[in-house]
């Protein structure tokens, strides 16, 4: 039953994906950040950028990622284009 | 000089915070120290049944706490061991019955006679668990290998940090080691990585542990069951002695204790 399981779901044994889904549940609880709130650092992130460089909002994501001392954030945006004069100010 | 108030908690529900008060409780009492257990589920009371002295009760926590007797009065002494007793929780009354001032006192009274005060903390984050935190100097988080505790665990465990509890420990129950080998459930290790608790003790899946349910006796009393083993050389390491994690149920030194003494 549980190899039936296992082949449904494509994947490895059940006591590391919940490691791993524990791994990262954990560690947003314990920031406390909403998913409402990483929705608005993304948006603020996007409009920053915006000032500078012509970029894919939607490409844009933002995930904490943790290593063994620290937690970093991490954000991967598709740049289309780098204006020659920032339009800030 | 006073004794250690212990607080036994979770936050889900169902994880045996009861059977760890029962378990611990009767080891140290064995070990001839003076105990008492404190139910504090209020409307929700369990402790009573799991150590077979339901039939007793008269007065009970609130009770004591608003002076409608003495403390002594609302303690049940233990059915085998005469230096153990409880002190049930209202079974019709509600969490907030009680504060944490009160509970802050009627710990501390208690801990200037007994040496251990170990109280059973109700599931939740609410005012029940606040009552059950507030009058503890350490606190023993019970889990099981299972997303939903371990999360609860979690949440708790920063809770109780925030509430300034100075010494906090894991209990893992109910951790089945065929699984674990298959790769299907949580190590003790990808536990206590994910929590970063110190670790007081595993206890095995087992089936005596409903049996001694049943019966209303804990498991401790039986020195064949290897959940007890378990629950003997947490009592033992909370109690200071150093016995080793691994010497509770397997090992050449486990193996040589069940030899001695079945």
């Amino acid at each position: 039953m549980l190899g039936i399981l296992r082949r449904i779901w494509g994947d490895g044994a059940s006591g590391q994906v919940a490691r791993k889904r524990m791994q990262f549940v954990l560690m947003h609880d314990r920031i406390d950040i909403t998913p409402d709130m990483m929705e608005a650092v993304k948006n603020d992130i996007i409009k920053v950028l915006s000032r500078y460089m012509e970029i894919d909002g939607g490409s844009v994501k933002v995930d904490l990622e943790e290593g063994k001392d620290f937690m970093a954030l991490i954000s991967n945006v598709q740049v289309k284009r780098v204006y020659r004069h920032s339009t800030s100010g | 000089m006073a004794g250690k108030t212990i607080v036994v908690t979770s936050g889900k529900g169902g994880v045996g915070k009861t059977t760890t008060v029962a378990n611990l409780g009767t080891t140290l009492a064995k070990k001839k120290y003076n105990v008492v257990l404190l139910d504090t589920d209020i409307g929700l009371r369990n402790l009573d049944v799991v150590m077979g002295l339901e039939n007793r009760i008269v007065y009970n926590i609130v009770d004591v706490i608003e002076g409608k007797c003495r403390k002594e009065q609302a303690m049940i002494r233990d059915r085998k061991l005469s230096n153990l007793c409880m002190i049930p929780a209202a079974q019709t009354r509600e969490k907030n019955s009680i504060t944490e001032e009160q509970m802050k006192e009627l710990c501390s009274s208690l801990a200037a006679e007994f040496d251990y005060v170990i109280i059973d903390c109700p599931a939740g984050i609410e005012q029940g668990f606040k009552n059950a935190i507030a009058g503890a100097d350490t606190a023993l988080v019970v889990t099981t290998p299972e997303v939903s505790a371990i999360r609860d665990a979690d949440r708790v465990i920063g809770l109780l940090e925030a509430a300034l509890v100075r010494q906090i420990s894991l209990i893992i129950n109910r951790l089945n080691a065929k699984m674990v080998k298959k790769g299907d459930m949580m190590s003790t290790n990808d536990i206590i990585a994910l929590l970063s608790v110190p670790l007081l003790g595993v206890v095995p899946e087992s089936e005596e542990v409903v049996v001694s349910t049943n019966r209303g006796v804990p498991l401790v009393h039986d020195r064949s069951s290897k959940a007890g083993a378990a629950f003997r050389g947490m009592a033992a390491r909370l109690n200071g002695e150093s016995i080793p994690l691994d010497g509770d149920s397997r090992g050449f030194f486990g193996r040589m204790k069940r030899l001695i003494w079945d």
